[in-house]
């Protein structure tokens, strides 16, 4: 479904090039959740942002290809690359709550997708949010950093993507609201042919919500296994934490 | 056992709201407590009340085993940045915290070396001033500034929040380390259950304010009695199933 090539990613710096990514290349299939697993600095969230272009130009080079449909994203015109960032590759970032601007109420952007009233009702029950009417006086500064990313992720699947991609899920929410997060997009991916790409350094989350697995260390992204064989692999790398 | 701190039917109530409910626990000295609970427990507070940042509304908090000294509890915050001075040099914040002390030291230097030392702050950043470092940093000088002032005990909140699997590790050891290397009694506030697992002796399991299960960690975290550590453990595990979510949210 998508077929993600990166040969390069490096920082400008007025005397140096720094590289933070080499020779990445990942191919998500429909019906499966795939995690990248690493730690703090590694690159994760530059690695999901070049995904549809995100990175700004003036601080990163980026030489990649990335195909969509067989349409490379790093050329087409940008008006269809909105689209595809619009309809089909949506983003739940870390920290959700600066995804929303902090003048505008929820409601701004609910009413963007004009979608089933009972769909949003359901979702927002669904994740434990405040009802429809209460929910869209609210703004983005009056809700905690979880339910921002709560509200991210319902804003997403009333879109109907087909891919969703997650930076650190986990990172500061409790773990039953994780477990609900997991639950709703193993649910997500049964549908059509959809896909979750997520990158986290929660290992156990990594273990019970991926079909398929890889590690991201010294700028490089080892080939995704399937999650049994990934722990076995990498078990001594990781046991420290999994304890 | 000695008792350097006992806590009796402590409550605390922000107007008719309850945050904290007839909590009673003792602490002994040298150990490593855990205090365990989701967002909104009152973990926190409890931390704060001990520190006397706030006043109980009932009950009482003893120090036994700590003289007159206002130093003798120390709080490492979640948000580091509320200890350091974002402009100042470490080594000066250190150096100043030091000279707190009733009793100098003989070598100023030395023990600056010592404290920085044990907490692995390496002396290339001693003459960085606190908004250049970066938050792993930052925390290991809060907690060297702490550490300066000889407390007896050290309550750490939420320590491993935004570390990765890697640093929660040298977390873990590094406490364990300044416990013995300082003599001093640690807390440590978490909700983190497979951190505390490994970090503290004995752990308090709190919810909605109460306190539902104290012991030894791996004997409770192994076989939980209360139904909300069953539930607590499960969801670490990512484990519930949305009914069981759904039963425990509302």
């Amino acid at each position: 479904m998508i077929k993600i090539d990166i040969k390069e990613i490096s920082i400008k710096k007025h005397t140096e090039n720094i590289l933070l990514l080499k020779n990445i290349k990942l191919n998500l299939t429909g019906n499966k959740i795939f995690t990248i697993l690493g730690k703090n600095g590694t690159g994760k969230s530059t690695l999901i942002k070049s995904i549809t272009k995100l990175l700004d130009n003036n601080i990163y080079e980026i030489n990649a290809e990335v195909l969509w449909e067989e349409k490379d994203i790093y050329k087409i015109e940008y008006e269809e690359l909105l689209k595809i960032r619009a309809n089909y590759i949506k983003y739940i970032f870390q920290d959700a709550v600066n995804s929303f601007n902090h003048l505008k109420n929820f409601s701004y952007y609910f009413n963007k997708f004009c979608v089933d009233e009972n769909e949003i009702n359901d979702l927002l029950k669904y994740f434990i949010l405040p009802n429809k009417e209460k929910l869209f006086k609210m703004y983005p500064y009056e809700v905690s950093g979880g339910m921002a990313q709560r509200i991210s992720l319902v804003l997403a699947l009333l879109t109907k993507p087909k891919l969703l991609i997650l930076d650190e899920p986990t990172s500061g929410i409790d773990s039953a609201i994780a477990n609900l997060m997991l639950l709703k997009l193993k649910e997500f991916i049964k549908e059509g042919e959809n896909s979750v790409l997520l990158v986290t350094q929660d290992i156990l989350f990594a273990q019970k919500i991926s079909d398929e697995i890889a590690l991201l260390n010294n700028s490089t992204l080892s080939e995704f296994y399937n999650t049994e064989d990934f722990f076995s692999k990498y078990e001594s790398d990781l046991s420290l934490v999994c304890g | 056992m000695e008792k350097i701190l006992s806590v009796n039917n402590l409550g605390y109530k922000v107007k008719e709201k309850t945050i904290l409910e007839d909590i009673s626990f003792d602490v002994n000295k040298g150990e490593i407590i855990g205090i365990a609970g989701e967002s909104g427990s009152g973990k926190t507070t409890l931390a704060k009340l001990i520190t006397g940042i706030i006043s109980p509304s009932n009950g009482n908090i003893k120090f036994e085993a700590v003289n007159n000294n206002k130093n003798s509890v120390q709080l490492l915050f979640q948000n580091t940045g509320q200890i350091l001075n974002p402009f100042r040099k470490i080594e000066d914040v250190i150096e100043e915290a030091i000279k707190l002390r009733k009793n100098l030291p003989d070598n100023l230097e030395l023990e600056k070396e010592r404290i920085f030392s044990s907490v692995n702050f390496q002396k290339k950043y001693w003459e960085n001033i606190g908004c250049n470092l970066s938050g792993g940093q930052q925390q290991r000088a809060a907690l060297a500034r702490l550490l300066a002032v000889q407390p007896k005990l050290l309550i750490l909140d939420e320590p491993f929040s935004a570390q990765d699997y890697e640093s929660k590790n040298t977390l873990v050891e590094l406490f364990k380390n300044i416990k013995n290397k300082f003599d001093i009694t640690l807390m440590c506030i978490s909700h983190d259950l497979n951190a505390l697992r490994n970090l503290c002796e004995r752990v308090v399991i709190m919810y909605k304010g109460k306190i539902v299960e104290i012991g030894n960690t791996k004997e409770i975290l192994k076989n939980p009695s209360h139904h909300y550590t069953k539930y607590l453990i499960k969801a670490e595990k990512y484990d519930l199933d949305h009914s069981e979510l759904m039963k425990r949210i509302n």
